[in-house]
């Protein structure tokens, strides 16, 4: 029988169409809790940005894991940080989202959200005494039940300074600022001193300022945002004195966290935060900064300092959920995060790993004195990001401090539309 | 083709050609048509990264409407349109005049105008925001003449201005070659009347090269409108992700761009935006196509 052009153009373009449109959507069944049942079978591991530095680590980790339990094999992938989250969401999408994926609390949530994440309080809820309580509970999601993701290692940046342009300017460099308030008045004396061609600071206030100040983030339901009170007005209108004084960088309102470490380099920023791996750069690429460079802990108002947390997610539809559970947890457990813990300046989530003597011990080096440090202000650091804060909450953040700090709006005005901006995003993620 | 091909097609009919063709129209229905309808179909749609969504009927165009960051992203694109096109329209135009001749040395020159056109966005924006920072190698030969430092990366219309200097700066050696083909098209003899009565360099120009590459002038300004329109790489290089400061230098595809990626992204709402994007642009080419035509006419 001929076929006419008209149908057969139609079942071309069907045959095109219709597989993709099985794409784009993400799937609303759940999957099932129970990762019981023999630890077997193939399954992927996605990291974020490790392969670079850590390949002989995961490599030895993978092969570990793959003898301890015969019949398993694992994949691993690791994407590079950038665009790290557009990766997942395209995976998650597709439907190829990893087994066991590296992921942070604000990643997690959208996809236990999805039903992509799977509940470890109940699929692995005999492991939650292993790890720290606040390390454990930094994976779950306002508004639902359950933990949706191993801890993995947790940071806490300390801040560097530059104690010859502290010294320029009277200040004393053994005497870095430790509180909100401190800071502003160092601040506004070393751009005074300088002319304004020193700024202290290269950033503008993120929500983990506005947390660090004392501002309430979130209402208690964790249903809508209030960092607007009084307190985020008065450190809105305190940043907007930096501004004006240019103790913050003129730039600060395209600032990344990669510029704005370029001007600490350069000596056009006087602190900026960071990690213990930035010494070693220091020292390579600034060895006058190296010098003199001062460290100390995060500025903080509230007698805790912010955590980073990472994490495992385990997806809810992985085919091989028992050797996933059982892969996140030995990547997760004490000894593996004490070993990685050891190659890296990071820090283990497990119940008493922060007690060994590698975090406790000083050798007189300043690698040793900033772990010692950053240890110890864990003890009763807090994740400050709202796990539901997403990048775009954070754009809108954003720009409406920088309004307010060239003038267009009011702190006050600008925080209420931030938080209205945010509460709109929170509404439209369900 | 052999007598047996042609049989041999004859046999099967209509489905020859439709047999040969099935490779291109897989590629152009899997990577162009199925966007392109699913972009429109979004549209219409609250549909999220990892949740299907619903039907929603227009209220994603409503949204936009009162949507600020729309606004400015839409004048920030037209602003583009009407930076870079006039300049990307005449100066390649002249500069292929300048290479256009065959003297000694000038392969060389032909090449390094030509050499941006090749070189990575990322590379290009990088050395730009180096060149213009605060601390860069333009604000420091200002400040040595006395000038003093300019924002040329903190301030909101500065940095556009910057964003389409770069543009220019990148697509001249472009547009170059595809005037320089227009040119060697033009008659020699129409210029040698010309000069015989009387009519100097800037005459010559005027009546004689433009009117001969009009066309050519239409289709740069076609193009370059299309391009400026949606532009995204030297503003988000520049600017920042967050687009210039308080997102005063966003384009309408970055936030298409900020708003459809991630795990929380709007794909309807960014669809939306990217349905008004190919609106404007498709209206960009059918208005500068018919001003040429209206010309010739």
């Amino acid at each position: 029988m001929p076929i006419s052009r008209r149908t057969f153009a139609a079942a071309a373009a069907a045959c095109v169409l219709l597989p993709l449109s099985a794409c784009g959507s993400g799937s609303d069944d759940g999957g099932s809790s129970d990762a019981s049942g023999k630890v077997e079978g193939d399954i992927t591991f996605q990291t974020w940005n490790l392969r670079a530095n850590f390949k002989d680590y995961f490599d030895g980790l993978i092969a570990d894991f793959e003898k301890k339990y015969p019949g398993t094999k694992v994949r691993w992938i690791d994407q590079p940080a950038e665009g790290y989250a557009d990766k997942i969401s395209a995976d998650a999408a597709g439907g190829t989202l990893p087994d066991v994926v590296n992921v942070s609390p604000d990643l997690v949530a959208p996809l236990a959200k999805a039903g992509l994440a799977l509940d470890l309080d109940k699929a692995a809820g005999q492991y939650r005494k292993e790890y720290l309580d606040g390390a454990w509970a930094s994976h779950q999601i306002p508004g639902m039940t359950g933990t949706y993701a191993f801890p993995w290692y947790l940071n806490t940046g300390p801040l560097f300074y530059n104690k010859s342009l502290f010294k320029e300017a009277g200040l004393d460099p053994d005497q870095p600022p430790k509180t909100y308030d401190e800071l502003f008045t160092d601040a506004l004396e070393l751009a005074k001193k300088s002319d304004g061609k020193v700024a202290t600071l290269a950033n503008v206030p993120t929500i983990e300022d506005f947390g660090r100040y004392g501002v309430p983030l979130m209402n208690s339901e964790g249903t809508a945002f209030a960092f607007n009170d009084s307190k985020g007005v008065e450190l809105l209108t305190k940043y907007k004195q930096l501004y004006d004084a240019k103790a913050l960088d003129p730039q600060a309102l395209t600032a990344t966290p990669e510029s704005s470490g370029k001007k600490f380099l350069t000596g056009a920023v006087a602190m900026n935060p960071g990690s213990a791996l930035d010494l070693g750069n220091f020292k390579k690429q600034a060895p006058s900064l190296y010098k003199n460079i001062g460290i100390t802990d995060q500025i903080t108002s509230t007698g805790h300092v912010n955590m980073y947390v990472m994490g495992v997610m385990v997806n809810a539809q992985s085919k091989k959920k028992a050797a996933s559970v059982a892969f996140a947890h030995y990547v997760t457990d004490a000894q593996h995060q004490m070993s990685f813990a050891k190659k890296v300046a990071i820090f283990p989530s497990t119940a008493g790993s922060l007690d060994d003597p590698y975090f406790t011990d000083e050798d007189g080096t300043d690698e040793t004195r900033v772990r010692i440090a950053a240890a110890k202000s864990l003890k009763n650091a807090v994740n400050y990001t709202p796990v539901l804060f997403s990048e775009q909450m954070k754009t809108a953040l954003r720009n409406e401090v920088a309004k307010a700090l060239q003038g267009k709006e009011s702190p006050k005005e600008a925080l209420d539309n931030a938080v209205k901006a945010c509460d709109t995003l929170l509404q439209q993620q369900g | 083709m052999s007598s047996s091909t042609v049989s041999r097609v004859r046999r099967q009919g209509p489905l020859s050609p439709w047999l040969f063709a099935a490779p291109g129209l897989l590629i152009i229905g899997a990577f162009i048509l199925y966007p392109f309808v699913s972009t429109l179909v979004n549209a219409f749609t609250d549909k999220r990264t990892l949740i299907p969504g619903e039907f929603v009927g227009l209220a994603n165009f409503r949204e936009l409407l009162h949507d600020d960051m729309f606004w400015i992203g839409l004048r920030n694109s037209t602003l583009y349109v009407l930076g870079v096109v006039p300049a990307l329209v005449i100066l390649p135009l002249l500069l292929a005049l300048l290479v256009q001749k065959n003297i000694p040395g000038i392969t060389f020159f032909r090449s390094a105008f030509y050499t941006p056109v090749v070189a990575s966005i990322v590379v290009v924006g990088l050395i730009w925001v180096w060149l213009l920072d605060e601390r860069g190698l333009v604000n420091s030969l200002l400040e040595t003449i006395g000038v003093g430092r300019i924002g040329f990366l903190s301030d909101q219309w500065l940095l556009l201005l910057s964003a389409m200097a770069v543009t220019v700066w990148k697509g001249l050696g472009y547009y170059m070659i595809i005037y320089l083909a227009a040119l060697a098209n033009v008659p020699r003899e129409l210029h040698e009347a010309a000069a015989v009565d009387g009519a100097g360099a800037v005459r010559r120009f005027v009546t004689v090269t433009v009117p001969a590459v009009r066309s050519t002038m239409a289709l740069v300004g076609a193009l370059s409108s299309v391009a400026a329109f949606k532009v995204f790489s030297e503003v988000y290089l520049m600017a920042g992700p967050s687009g210039g400061p308080a997102g005063e230098d966003t384009t309408l595809v970055m936030l298409v761009q900020r708003t459809g990626t991630g795990l929380t992204g709007r794909v309807g709402y960014a669809s939306a935006i990217s349905v008004v994007v190919f609106v404007v642009t498709v209206a960009l080419m059918l208005l500068v196509l018919r001003a040429d035509r209206r010309a010739e006419s």
